[in-house]
């Protein structure tokens, strides 16, 4: 029966939401916000199958961190741990310290972004002295000899003997002036344009006489590529597989709480309605009337720019937007049950109001709930990410609909990136069909109307 | 009950909902504290600076009762209830706090209602059209292929949000295959003359075509999805069979018959259809820079207009009323056995 295809279709999808809001954090180690994973709008790292490897990137690290000394200078050097080395370091004449690590960038196209830095703490006698720390990079031939510097990423005098750091990020002005590419290029794209071994150097002046013992740790240059993990990156550098994840949980949240206070103010109402008689029947009905001219959208709209938007506010809204369809449903339902002769006799054997509505009444209007619930779910996540989509929604959660405002605004200057609006669009439209295609399963079965003549 | 009757007490009920969407925007504009107070907003207001401006307000929204040396003597907050009352039912809104013009010229003179009308116009006309001829002939052939696939077709459309088919129909055929203009109701290039009528048409529809076509899809559905549920039960009565019997053409069993007797709630159902598109349109015109009557309420939440805000709220709730009223009396109408109770 198409019925039961459709439900069965309709319940596999809204498990799978459920168990990806469940298990979110298991299912991504990042946060939704917060965390740069890669370059900003990377492509989705499967993205090679459809264009061919040309011109993408993926993340890579240098590693190998390594001493040398060159000059009048003896060294002594010991591994500490990843990024992690300790010198010793002594000048007869003077000299430099090189502190480096070296990758081997495998990639046609280059990164989109690098990060890094370090961090220098005396772990010795050091002799007090003023000396110069410079962050550069090396790329060098497949024989090892160097073929281009890029200085420098970064310049300080230091005071040796006092522990310094630096981080650098490609987005720093002062990098794009040193390297004299203002409006020509990124020093992302400069410097590692092409696949070959490079060195990351930090160079440390050594003059005569100088001696002490440094810990260099925290030393690393992370190139961030353009493409990353399932689903690619925002245009911050966030995953969107992580705000896709994450973001089920709000729409569940959403849809199910709004409902669940719109279900319930409509059973009391419609209850009251139609049990209670005339006037409390007449009143009521007036009332919903009233409710239902109200237009949800423009109203919630105006109410979140009043009242400040916070999603909890806008679930509340829609609960108290969502009552009045089941209300009616309800009171029909329960104005023929009220003429029914096993309702007559429970009043015949002294039955007050209140046993009869919850013994009699609510069971037999309690499968009309059901469709209802599945029918209205859909509409409650589509009204929250439409606030959110329009940037009324709550400026704090990474909801679907806000995902894809933030697409939409991105866009506009950069054009649409695919892979950043197709995945919370088709999170709304699955999450939606999944209910809807219970309701609709259920409306058939508890429909008497809809039953095929044999 | 007769039809004068119920058309009587229709009327009245009309007439207490506007009363009540009035008493609703007077609540939510006006009373509500902190910045959302219409004059707190007017002082915040960037682009509003004479204090003349101010004391107009003030005036017209009946906040003052009248100015002593220039002071504000304030009304009472049942003064400035009946005042706006007033104001709301012969529609002056003022003037808007970002242009300075008033709400009515801005609203007609620079085309937003024309522009929303044409957008919402087409997409119903379509809509409506292709739901009911879909509908009949899914209830015809209940069971089949067809069947299936147009209701899972009416169901996914209507469960896709409209502003993402929105971005996906402006990523696809305006950004990738550049087959329609990307947003926008006419060329910017037509601010200084508009070609000759014929190219007009031809281009205006260009860029109708993306919002219209969107719009279309999402509304369809639920016209399919009625229409193919009242046209089965119709196809369940005896007097389907008779016809059936007597040898009548398929065509005519169904749309002479079936889908006549059907169209009651069909009716109802597009009336008040009708009466909520005008919310649901703001999205669209957002998306696509439609510059229509949705796209203004919009864009007054983000400079803080609050007179528009409130007008194109009162006309939205107005129009939801004057639909649900039309369809009341399109059912009276219909519907025999009103006339005859």
């Amino acid at each position: 029966m198409l019925s039961n295809r459709l439900a069965a279709t309709g319940t596999f999808f809204l498990a799978l939401f459920i168990f990806a809001a469940v298990a979110a954090p298991v299912l991504t180690p990042y946060s939704p916000q917060g965390t740069v994973v890669s370059g900003p709008l990377a492509a989705p790292t499967w993205v090679k199958y459809i264009y061919g490897d040309r011109g993408l990137s993926q993340n890579v690290n240098f590693a190998d961190i390594t001493a040398a000394s060159v000059g009048g200078t003896t060294l002594t050097s010991s591994v500490k741990g990843v990024d992690s080395i300790d010198v010793q370091v002594s000048a007869t004449s003077g000299g430099n310290l090189l502190v480096q690590e070296s990758l081997n960038y495998p990639y046609t196209g280059a990164p989109n972004r690098f990060t890094g830095g370090f961090t220098v703490v005396p772990s010795g006698p050091v002799t007090n002295q003023l000396t110069n720390a410079t962050l550069l990079v090396d790329r060098l031939d497949s024989n090892g000899q160097l073929v281009k510097q890029f200085c420098c990423l970064s310049s300080q005098k230091v005071n040796a003997s006092t522990s310094f750091s630096q981080t650098i990020d490609s987005y720093d002005q002062s990098i794009i002036s040193s390297l004299g590419i203002q409006g020509v290029s990124t020093p992302a794209q400069f410097i590692f344009g092409t696949p070959a071994r490079y060195n990351y150097v930090l160079q440390i002046t050594v003059p005569a006489g100088f001696h002490g013992e440094f810990l260099v740790s925290g030393f690393k240059l992370q190139l961030l590529g353009n493409t990353w993990g399932l689903l690619g990156t925002d245009d911050s550098g966030q995953d969107i597989f992580t705000q896709f994840v994450y973001g089920s949980r709000l729409s569940l949240y959403v849809g199910l709480v709004a409902t669940f206070i719109g279900i319930g103010l409509g059973l009391v109402i419609g209850l009251m309605a139609g049990y209670l008689g005339k006037l409390v029947d007449e009143t009521l009905m007036r009332f919903t009337d009233m409710m239902l001219v109200i237009p949800a959208l423009p109203l919630l709209i105006v109410l979140s720019f009043v009242l400040g938007p916070s999603l909890n506010t806008i679930v509340l809204i829609l609960g108290f937007l969502g009552w009045m369809g089941f209300a009616r449903l309800i009171r029909s339902q329960v104005l023929t049950l009220r003429e029914r002769p096993f309702i007559e006799s429970a009043k015949a054997s002294g039955a007050g109001t209140a046993y009869i509505l919850t013994k009699h009444i609510f069971p037999n209007i309690i499968a009309l709930t059901y469709v209802n619930l599945a029918l209205s779910v859909p509409a409650a996540i589509v009204g929250e990410a439409a606030l959110s989509f329009l940037g009324l929604g709550d400026q704090n959660q990474i909801t679907w609909g806000r995902m894809l405002d933030l697409a939409h605004s991105a866009g506009s200057t950069t054009g649409l990136t695919w892979w950043w609006i197709v995945p919370p669009g088709i999170g709304i439209a699955v999450l939606s069909l999944s209910f809807i295609l219970i309701g609709y399963s259920l409306d058939e079965l508890f429909n008497p109307r809809l039953r095929r003549r044999r | 009950m007769g039809l004068r009757t119920y058309l009587l007490k229709r009327t009245i009920n009309t007439f207490i909902l506007v009363c009540f969407v009035i008493t609703l925007n007077f609540f939510i504009f006006q009373l509500l504290p902190g910045t959302s107070g219409i004059i707190a907003n007017l002082i915040q207001n960037p682009k509003v600076h004479n204090p003349d401006l101010i004391q107009k307000y003030e005036v017209l929204y009946g906040i003052c009762q009248s100015f002593v040396n220039g002071n504000c003597v304030p009304a009472s907050t049942w003064d400035r209830f009946s005042k706006y009352f007033v104001n709301m039912l012969t529609f002056q809104f003022g003037n808007s706090y970002h242009t300075g013009n008033s709400i009515t010229h801005d609203m007609i003179s620079t085309g937003r209602l024309a522009n929303t009308l044409l957008l919402l116009g087409v997409s119903t006309t379509v809509a409506l059209l292709i739901g009911l001829l879909l509908g009949v002939l899914t209830a015809a052939k209940r069971g089949s292929a067809f069947d299936t696939g147009s209701v899972t077709a009416s169901l996914v459309t209507f469960s896709l949000p409209t502003f993402w088919m929105g971005l996906l129909a402006i990523f696809i055929f305006a950004q990738t295959l550049r087959w329609f203009p990307g947003g926008g109701v006419s060329p910017n290039s037509w601010i200084s003359g508009t070609p000759p009528i014929l190219e007009q048409i031809a281009v205006r529809t260009q860029y109708l075509f993306l919002p219209a076509a969107v719009l279309t899809l999402y509304f369809y559905g639920g016209n399919l999805l009625l229409t193919r549920a009242t046209v089965m039960m119709e196809l369940n009565s005896d007097y389907i069979t008779t016809a059936r019997a007597k040898g009548l053409p398929e065509r005519t069993v169904l749309f002479k018959h079936a889908l006549k007797n059907a169209s009651l709630p069909i009716v109802t159902n597009a009336a008040l259809a009708f009466g909520g598109l005008l919310g649901g349109a703001i999205i669209t015109e957002t998306i696509f820079n439609w510059d229509g009557l949705g796209f203004w309420i919009f864009a007054s939440i983000s400079s803080k207009d609050i007179p528009v805000m409130q007008a194109m709220f009162y006309l939205i709730a107005l129009c939801v009323i004057a639909a649900n009223f039309m369809s009341d009396i399109l059912y009276g109408v219909l519907d025999p056995r009103i006339r005859y109770e």
